[in-house]
């Protein structure tokens, strides 16, 4: 019984300090910064969708994507086939005739949080983006950035 | 030349070799890590959680066997993942030493012997076998093989430092392994369970601290 015990006391002393080591050592990375200032959600991107095409900025990766805006919210559909991140809130400010949009995605099934902030000038768009994985392990981020153009609106549900 | 410039010369020779060695590996393992294109993308960031996951407990489970070079698992993960995945390969490196330990201070003397060579481990279960009749400082005697003598001297009265150096000899496989050295030292009761842990958390550190804080690139 008292071998059990030891056993025990072993075994907890390994788990706790591991997890306060992995606490302590697990450097956060944080969100894109988007850019201050005064944003609201008027919807005005509403029936919008660009293919955009950009790059892994650390890895330079080569990625495509579809961005949509419908009902006050945003998609990527990337994002949705790949981790079934739904629809998400968006807000935009129009400066010199250029809106400009964020919004933060948050993937409801595992620990991802996607940070967009864009450009819609006429039909094109420029999109910087985080995707920020955080698990107990490790935080990960691939940083995006991208340039696109507007295309035919798709379903909303078919993309979804 | 002189035997002192021949000496120079052997020391440099096998500097040259060593450095050699590790580009080698540096240059193989980025290779294999374009090869298995593990990068963290939206479209495999499962598929890196799968690998992370699977690597740590399998390095985990190797490097707590004897003569089982399991820390080059971690190396390659260290390689694959980069810098950030350090924290994970320390705590799975300590916990595979204090499993190791564990083993061979709880179970039944007879016991990992017979486990190692039910896995058809035979020399490791060879080396649990010598050990298990061991004075305490016949077996750190066996710990600390090919250290030099002041080195021997010093870890026969400080065990705990001779544990560490056992742990930090490069090729100490020869000897067991960091799972075979652990094993060894849980064996009989040489080392205490605290100390132990403490000696071990401090022991297994610079390589995974060192890539972490200084971003040494593997």
């Amino acid at each position: 019984m008292t071998q059990i015990l030891q056993i025990a006391a072993i075994a907890l002393a390994t788990l706790g300090t591991g997890a306060a080591t992995m606490t302590v050592m697990n450097e956060d990375i944080p969100d894109l910064a988007v850019p201050e200032g005064e944003r609201s959600a008027d919807s005005i991107l509403d029936g919008l969708s660009f293919e955009i095409f950009g790059t892994d900025v650390g890895s330079g990766a080569v990625l495509e994507d579809q961005i949509i805006f419908g009902d006050g919210t945003f998609q990527s559909v990337d994002c949705q086939n790949y981790w079934d991140f739904g629809w998400s809130d968006y807000e935009t400010k129009v400066v010199d005739d250029v809106i400009h949009f964020s919004a933060r995605t948050i993937c409801p099934d595992a620990p991802h949080i996607v940070v967009w902030y864009g450009t819609v000038d006429g039909n094109t768009v420029a999109v910087d983006a985080t995707w920020t994985t955080r698990r107990w392990y490790w935080t990960n981020q691939i940083a995006i950035i991208a340039t696109g153009a507007s295309v035919p609106a798709v379903d909303a549900a078919a993309a979804g | 030349m002189t035997p002192v410039g021949a000496r120079a010369g052997v020391v440099v020779l096998r500097l040259a070799v060593l450095i050699a060695v590790l580009v080698l590996a540096t240059r193989g393992a980025h290779m294999i890590r374009e090869a298995l294109n593990l990068q963290s993308r939206p479209d495999s960031k499962q598929q890196v959680h799968r690998a992370i996951m699977f690597g740590a407990v399998a390095y985990v489970g190797l490097l707590a066997l004897p003569f089982v070079p399991g820390a080059e698992t971690g190396l390659a993960m260290l390689a694959t993942f980069g810098p950030g995945i350090a924290p994970l390969i320390y705590v799975a490196t300590v916990a595979s030493m204090t499993l190791a330990y564990t083993v061979g201070r709880f179970l039944p003397i007879g016991a990992p012997e017979r486990l190692l060579s039910l896995l058809r481990m035979r020399r490791a279960a060879g080396l649990v076998a010598r050990a298990a009749p061991l004075s305490r400082e016949e077996r750190l005697a066996v710990l600390l093989d090919g250290q030099p003598k002041r080195a021997l001297s010093l870890g026969l009265r400080y065990r705990y430092i001779a544990l560490a150096l056992a742990l930090n000899t490069p090729g100490n496989s020869i000897i067991g392994g960091g799972g075979g050295i652990m094993m060894m030292a849980g064996l009989r009761r040489i080392f205490s369970p605290v100390p132990t842990f403490l000696t071990v958390a401090v022991a297994v550190s610079p390589v995974p601290l060192a890539v972490m804080f200084f971003g040494l690139q593997i």
